[in-house]
């Protein structure tokens, strides 16, 4: 803990906001990742969640805004370049060759490339190595992607869905062998995805995106501690949202259940309050309108 | 970055290669034939002393194998423009390939410059194989008829072909990244390619260096020049000694004073009737008319490797810049 509370954030961006012709993918972007963490980035298909990792990349550079990556903006440079791993979620890949081919021009391309690691794990995997991509499943290319990525040995992964194609043994197993990657110290990964159970299992950082806008960014155990569930009978609720944020209210006939954020008491006895779980503060993060002002209220350990 | 640029292409490198041998297999056995076909003709001509009637009694080889011969070297540019060219950044920008090329340690300018570098190098030395043994094949014809600064057999030897090839993978590689397509990219290519050869080779060229032009007043021997000098223009001296700058024999009727032609339409009205009915008549007509003789413009054959290094560094430097929007292109744009 003390080492990832010293270090200087591996990612930092302010004010981030990417613009493509008519669509605006990405608002007001200002999120801050301490190193070492497994941040999970989550929010609804179209979010902009694919546009951050590009942009954190440098793949597409932002419309607007500040970023730093690994302290300083992402840029042509070898240096940089190194440090950085990205695997898109098409996964992109040579078709036409063997994993052989891609471990082979990894070395030629990276200052560091484990080559061996990569062997190791398709063998372990049952993936030939001989044959072209073309001819392997995308679960086995995702797989492959995967492995060229961390062969870099990169500081900063960036993983755009990798779990999507894997099959439930292979996703528990990837999981666990980046868990590992991180625990070996100087990693640190941003993945985006739908699947709740995945990163409660290894995440411990948090990024939530909705309509282009960040609506929570911080250590998932503070998030989550900020974070409660109200229920009591159907009432006005405008007395709690004077203490409170209410992020999200459902309404029965006689019922009301919020979930609203803050650290103040609630006064009013008649709500029963309880944690919140995970895949409760997503869903409820995720159906709510997007709100401009949120990305500054929610943005938590940062020191401004 | 080599590596990878050799073990994504080698195919098209060694399918490349065998055509290649293939066609300098063919006209290394025609090219010899042709060679001792010439060489004895001119042992027999010498003896009887009538080398100078050579050209219109001696046929060199087949026409069919000389047609082969132009229209491979005539669309091999475009062909390596087309296969080369065209796929080599769009199929990486459509397929995404080029995300997991970015996101090694190594800058897109390098990534470029090596694909781009290796490609145009390898579009010069293919073309510049293939013109080497077009020119040597057609030596024996070239010696005989001396046409190698006509059109159809300029664009074919020499120097030219690498230009037109280096402009062709470019042209390619440019569409492609403009464009992010490999299809649409090819069908690009190809258009602006022929459609640039034949401006360039039709209304261009001629004028690279101010042709030479000779006169001689009616009644006068005009001395043709010497040479495989190029013919760019020939007919009647106007009044005032206005020299047409178009009048090459179009369509229609044409008659001949001593070796130039004059097109009959390029005459006034009065004079063509007069040609028709009494054409002994026609040069007194002109006389009258303010005609003054006869010219030819040409193209000394001397000029002719000034033309081939004009030729080549027009398509040069097209390239060069095609290349440098490609730069922009990729370099600036989002991935």
């Amino acid at each position: 803990m003390e080492l990832h509370d010293a270090a200087v954030p591996v990612i930092k961006t302010r004010g981030l906001a990417k613009r493509y012709r008519k669509v605006t993918a990405l608002t007001d972007c200002t999120i801050s990742v301490p190193e070492g963490r497994i941040s999970a980035l989550i929010g609804p298909n179209g979010a902009g969640k694919t546009t951050l990792l590009r942009v954190l990349a440098g793949l597409a550079r932002p419309s607007r805004g500040d970023v730093a990556v690994l302290g300083g903006t992402p840029r042509q440079d070898p240096a940089f370049l190194a440090a950085i791993g990205y695997v898109a979620q098409e996964v992109p890949l040579y078709r036409r060759l063997s994993a052989g081919d891609h471990i082979a021009a990894g070395a030629h391309l990276n200052p560091r490339w484990d080559a061996e690691s990569v062997r190791e794990r398709l063998t372990s995997l049952d993936i030939p190595l001989g044959q072209t991509l073309g001819t392997l499943s995308g679960g086995q290319r995702a797989q492959v992607a995967l492995s060229l990525a961390l062969a870099k040995r990169p500081r900063l992964l960036l993983l755009d869905e990798p779990v999507a194609a894997l099959d439930p043994l292979a996703r528990r197993q990837f999981l666990a062998n980046l868990a590992d990657a991180v625990a070996a110290g100087g990693l640190t990964v941003v993945l985006s995805s739908h699947l709740v159970a995945d990163i409660e299992r290894i995440c411990d950082h948090l990024i939530l995106l909705a309509a282009s806008r960040v609506q929570l960014c911080g250590d998932i155990e503070t998030v989550l501690a900020e974070h409660r569930v109200l229920v009591g009978p159907r009432k006005d609720t405008t007395a709690i949202e004077r203490t409170h944020t209410v992020v999200q209210a459902t309404h029965t006939a006689r019922q009301s259940t919020l979930l609203i954020r803050g650290d103040g008491p609630v006064a009013d006895p008649a709500w029963e309050a309880a944690d919140v779980g995970l895949e409760e503060l997503v869903l409820g993060y995720m159906g709510q309108d997007a709100r401009p002002a949120s990305a500054r209220l929610t943005t938590v350990g940062e020191d401004q | 970055m080599t590596w990878l640029v050799w073990r994504q292409h080698r195919n098209q490198a060694y399918f490349a290669a065998a055509a290649l041998a293939a066609f300098a297999v063919l006209l290394l056995i025609t090219g010899r034939q042709l060679a001792s076909q010439y060489q004895s003709a001119r042992a027999l001509c010498a003896a009887a002393h009538t080398c100078g009637n050579l050209a219109n009694t001696l046929t060199l080889g087949s026409p069919a194998m000389s047609l082969v011969v132009t229209a491979a070297v005539v669309v091999v540019p475009c062909l390596l423009g087309v296969f080369w060219g065209g796929p080599l950044v769009a199929r990486e920008l459509e397929t995404g390939t080029s995300q997991f090329a970015w996101m090694q340690s190594i800058t897109r300018r390098r990534w470029l410059a090596v694909k781009v570098g290796w490609a145009l190098l390898a579009a010069a030395a293919w073309a510049g194989a293939i013109s080497a043994l077009a020119t040597w094949w057609s030596s024996p014809a070239n010696a005989l008829q001396q046409q190698n600064f006509q059109p159809s057999q300029f664009d074919i030897q020499g120097i030219v072909p690498v230009g037109y090839a280096v402009f062709a993978v470019a042209l390619g590689i440019t569409a492609g990244a403009l464009l992010r397509r490999t299809l649409p990219a090819l069908a690009i290519t190809i258009g602006v390619f022929a459609f640039l050869r034949l401006v360039i080779g039709q209304d261009l060229r001629s004028h690279y260096l101010t042709a030479v032009t000779r006169t001689v007043s009616f009644g006068h021997l005009l001395a043709l020049p010497k040479g495989s000098y190029w013919l760019v223009g020939q007919g009647l001296v106007g009044p005032g000694g206005k020299i047409p700058t178009t009048s090459s024999p179009g369509g229609g009727v044409s008659f001949n004073v001593s070796g130039v032609h004059i097109n009959v339409a390029n005459m006034p009205s009065a004079c063509r009737v007069v040609f028709f009915q009494a054409p002994q008549k026609v040069f007194s007509c002109l006389t009258g008319r303010g005609y003054r003789g006869i010219f030819v413009s040409y193209q000394p054959a001397s000029r002719y490797w000034a033309f081939q290094g004009i030729e080549t560094g027009i398509f040069v430097a097209l390239a060069a810049a095609l290349i440098a929007v490609t730069a922009i292109v990729v370099l600036r744009r989002d991935a």
